[in-house]
């Protein structure tokens, strides 16, 4: 429990309608996106500017709280749930996109923006920010530099880290620092801008960011791919990459999948398929045309049943409304959802659909494949019941065995959603120990006193 | 363990959710407020713990389920498919069930609305002291700052000088004098009989003047909305016994309020006790239908066939949906295309068209100060189309409109649809 002095100091710094410490509301804030975790902090506060922050962290380290930076809570590796108690520190109130410079391609934000507003706002100025976690409806900016978030853009375009050129960062003793800068270059010593993305809220709280654009490609078009094997799927992305094709995505879905598409939303997709592969080609319209009919060409070279090319938007746009409710296919059809997010180098995809076939078997449940093949990040997912206890631990054994297989493929235990809680007792499966060690000794440089989202990452 | 009756009706749409927060972008309030127990996320797992056993019917927890419009935005968006709405209502109901209504609500709905008389006489009481009320414009009242409860510098309509079931008449005939084509009972609902008399005689002549008799029940009573939305389901299934009661000769019941037609089809969603009583319910919600879903696929009217009033010759018309509307009863396309195919009559979209207005019924009562920033987005999207008139058809919507288009000092009027045709 908090002492009273300390909510009335986060009252003074915040004013009262922004600290919030009924039962009801620290309920509320307990949970993000996952199904297994669950922790309720002490308090909430919604800072709206910078110094707030600052004066937030001083009075926390001073009296050293816990402190969970969160902010739209959609992450799917409980990197924002509470878990020592203490302070969740939400910045949905600092909301504001500051500038969009359409000369530079930048654009500054405050960590509250939703992605789905920026990519809103962006949209009038022919602009667009690439990476597209699919949580883009209630993401927060904050959190998706924090997770160094990726999503189906990243084949063609690169993840998070590629479009960060600056942040603002307060430090858990209150210090307000600048990382990076508004330039594309810059080597002026360590590059500590980095450390920052992927730190999963454990290092500072990001304020600010310095956003790097691209403009919105004039052309696009859909090309649906119908497999008899999902394995020669698999091997159909690698394969256009070689023949020199970047196509601005490759999204996977196996038949599981495609079936339970079929059933909330009927669009006639081929429901005896084993797998399908999405593609969507973008650029200016002579090279869209072109990159189709080659994929359409290499595809077929290798094994696809089928390759069909939306004629229109509209035929486009109901393949990616498909595609987007593939997440919720999964999740509606289970108490309890296991979504992994391992990534393989793209030559190994086959290799790795293989083996979660193969375990689905062995275990006896439903291991499903669906994901952002394009970049080798799939997302197998294992359908259980935490109240099964058989069941569970059979799925237990599965997941174990599928980020084991991942590993050894050359691949990582986590491609887009971050270690959290969800993949600490994976760590060390990756990691030497030195390495560990040594990120460590980088968490207590940052937070000494160890307040900053506190028992993430590593046991 | 407590009697959890109204709670276990809707666990199965409570586990629905998967916690993706895609709600969030969607609310209206959370767009307001920012935090997690505006929203629907945060609604649906304090329901579940209370299933749960962790968590009790606190005034708290009963403002955190009050704070909510019940748009059904995030209902329409979420890709688990929860119905939140009904998890709400039927907190709502289950803290009815525990804690009582509170004394104003009890008051107001069982004394008051529940009974169509005293309804009647205590507006008109209202009514008789609304000379106290300054004037905005026309015959728009402004609410003054000693009636904060009603909203602060808040614009109503004034009520009229005679409501609706005071001129109305029990039958009419088609006006060509001939046998009529089908026989519709007019449920008028509040707003319209104490603030738009004259939208209901509108409709009635519509009707009449296209060979359909007409009969206005005098034992109608109110569509029960606000009671059962509230979670006063008691109140609500009187409410729909004696609606029921009152339209049983007709081969439909027709309505110019979306509130009220989705209200009297929903009766069978949230109020029956017994299986007679749903499957009665069903019944009847068959034969409910929205003015603007009976001319255009009942009556099959064709929209360019309709007469433009003078007074809309060459203006320029935007449609707000309310949520009654597009998202209880899916009823878009309609009124777009009589607006559209109205000749004379210059049609834009508005951007968000299917955004809440903020009124969301005694919402707006308790939380007048969201709901004026929800209504100042809407004002945004209807500047942006540089219309004369907003059009809709929901006398709640109207009044909320009316009401924010004055405070922003914008030029349109507001109109319900069937005050634009001949």
């Amino acid at each position: 429990m908090l002492k009273e002095s300390v909510v009335a100091e986060l009252q003074k710094i915040v004013g009262k309608e922004n600290v919030l410490t009924s039962p009801e509301a620290l309920k509320a804030y307990s949970y993000d996106g996952t199904t297994s975790w669950v922790h309720e902090p002490d308090v909430v506060v919604f800072p709206t500017i910078t110094q707030q922050v600052s004066d937030i962290m001083k009075l926390a380290n001073a009296e050293k709280i816990p402190v969970t930076p969160r902010g739209g809570g959609t992450n799917v590796s409980g990197g924002s749930i509470p878990i020592m108690g203490g302070i969740v520190l939400c910045t949905t109130k600092m909301n504001k996109i500051l500038k969009v410079d359409k000369e530079n391609l930048t654009a500054t934000v405050e960590p509250g923006v939703v992605l789905q507003d920026l990519t809103i706002r962006l949209m009038k100025e022919g602009l667009f920010f690439p990476p597209d976690p699919q949580s883009f409806l209630g993401a927060t900016l904050g959190g998706i530099i924090a997770e160094n978030a990726g999503g189906p853009a990243c084949v063609k375009y690169g993840v998070t880290k590629q479009y960060i050129l600056g942040v603002e960062v307060v430090l858990p003793n209150g210090d307000i620092i600048h990382l990076g800068g508004r330039t594309l270059k810059n080597v002026v010593g360590y590059d500590l801008l980095h450390i920052f993305i992927s730190s999963e809220g454990t290092l500072g709280v990001i304020t600010k960011a310095e956003l790097k654009l691209n403009p919105i490609p004039p052309a696009k078009k859909t090309i649906m791919v119908v497999y008899d094997d999902v394995a020669k799927a698999g091997e159909s992305v690698f394969r256009v990459l070689e023949n020199g094709v970047i196509p601005g995505k490759i999204e996977l879905m196996d038949n599981w999948v495609i079936n339970r598409i079929e059933e909330m939303m009927p669009m006639g997709l081929p429901k005896d398929a084993d797998a399908l592969l999405l593609f969507e080609t973008d650029g200016i319209p002579e090279a869209v045309e072109k990159e189709t009919e080659k994929i359409v060409e290499i595809v077929k070279k290798y094994g696809a049943v089928d390759a069909r090319v939306a004629k229109d938007q509209a035929e486009a746009d109901k393949y990616w409304m498909g595609r987007k409710a593939g997440f919720a296919a999964v999740f509606g059809k289970a108490k309890t959802v296991f979504a992994e997010d391992v990534t393989v180098p793209r030559g190994q995809i086959p290799a790795l659909i293989n083996k979660c076939k193969e375990l689905g078997k062995k275990y006896n449940i439903e291991v499903v494949v669906l994901g952002h093949a394009g970049d080798g990040n799939l997302h197998p997912a294992i359908l259980t019941d935490i109240n099964n206890k058989d069941h569970y631990d059979r799925a237990v054994k599965a997941m174990d065995e599928i980020i084991e297989g991942a590993v050894e493929l050359g691949g990582v235990l986590s491609g887009e959603h971050g270690i959290g809680l969800e993949k600490q007792r994976f760590l060390k499966r990756q990691l030497e120990p030195v390495v560990i060690e040594m990120m460590k000794k980088v968490k207590a440089l940052f937070d000494p006193n160890n307040i900053m989202n506190p028992g993430k990452i590593w046991e | 363990m407590k009697d959890l009756k109204e709670l276990k009706k809707i666990e199965q749409y409570a586990d629905q959710c998967m916690k993706c927060g895609f709600c969030s972008f969607f609310c209206p309030v959370y767009q307001e407020e920012k935090t997690e127990t505006s929203v629907a996320r945060g609604k649906n797992y304090l329901v579940k713990e209370i299933l749960k056993g962790n968590q009790e019917f606190t005034k708290e927890l009963g403002n955190i389920i009050g704070l909510c419009l019940l748009c059904k935005r995030c209902v329409a968006m979420c890709p688990a498919k929860t119905q939140i709405d009904r998890v709400v209502v039927g907190a709502r109901a289950q803290m009815v069930n525990e804690k009582g209504l509170g004394a104003i609500k009890n008051f107001a709905f069982r004394k008051v609305m529940a009974n169509r008389k005293a309804f009647g006489n205590y507006v008109k009481l209202a009514k008789s002291f609304q000379w106290l009320l300054p004037k905005t414009e026309g015959n728009i009242r402004h609410l003054p700052d000693f009636l904060k409860a009603l909203g602060q510098g808040r614009n109503i309509p004034a009520l009229a000088d005679k409501f609706l079931r005071e001129i109305v008449k029990p039958v009419y005939k088609p006006q060509n004098g001939e046998k009529p084509k089908m026989k519709v009972g007019y449920f008028m609902g509040c707003a319209t009989d104490f603030m738009y008399p004259e939208l209901g005689l509108k409709f009635i002549d519509f009707l009449t003047k296209r060979g359909i008799e007409v009969v206005v029940p005098e034992s109608q009573s109110c569509c029960g909305a606000a009671m059962y939305f509230s979670g006063d389901f008691e109140t609500g299934r009187l409410q729909a016994e004696k609606n029921i009661e009152a339209f049983k000769d007709v081969d439909y019941i027709v309505t110019a309020c979306g509130t009220c037609s989705s209200t009297l089809k929903d009766y069978q969603k949230y109020l029956p006790e017994t299986e007679d009583q749903k499957k009665r319910f069903e019944e009847f919600e068959k034969k409910v239908k929205d003015s603007m879903e009976f001319i255009v696929d009942i009556m099959k009217v064709k929209p360019e066939e309709l007469t433009l009033k003078k007074e809309f010759e060459g203006k320029t018309a935007t449609w707000h949906d309310p949520c009654h509307l597009v998202r209880y009863q899916n009823i878009k396309d309609q009124p777009r295309a009589i607006l559209k195919g109205l000749k004379g009559l210059k049609y834009v979209e508005m951007p968000n068209a299917d955004l809440c207005c903020g009124m969301g019924g005694s919402f707006s009562v308790y939380h007048y100060d969201i709901t004026k920033k929800i209504a100042g987005k809407k004002m945004d999207g209807i500047k942006a189309t540089g219309a004369d008139i907003v059009v809709t058809a929901c006398p709640g919507c109207m009044v909320n409109l009316t009401d924010n288009v004055l405070q922003n000092k914008m030029p349109q009027k507001v109109y319900h649809l069937l005050e634009l045709v001949e």
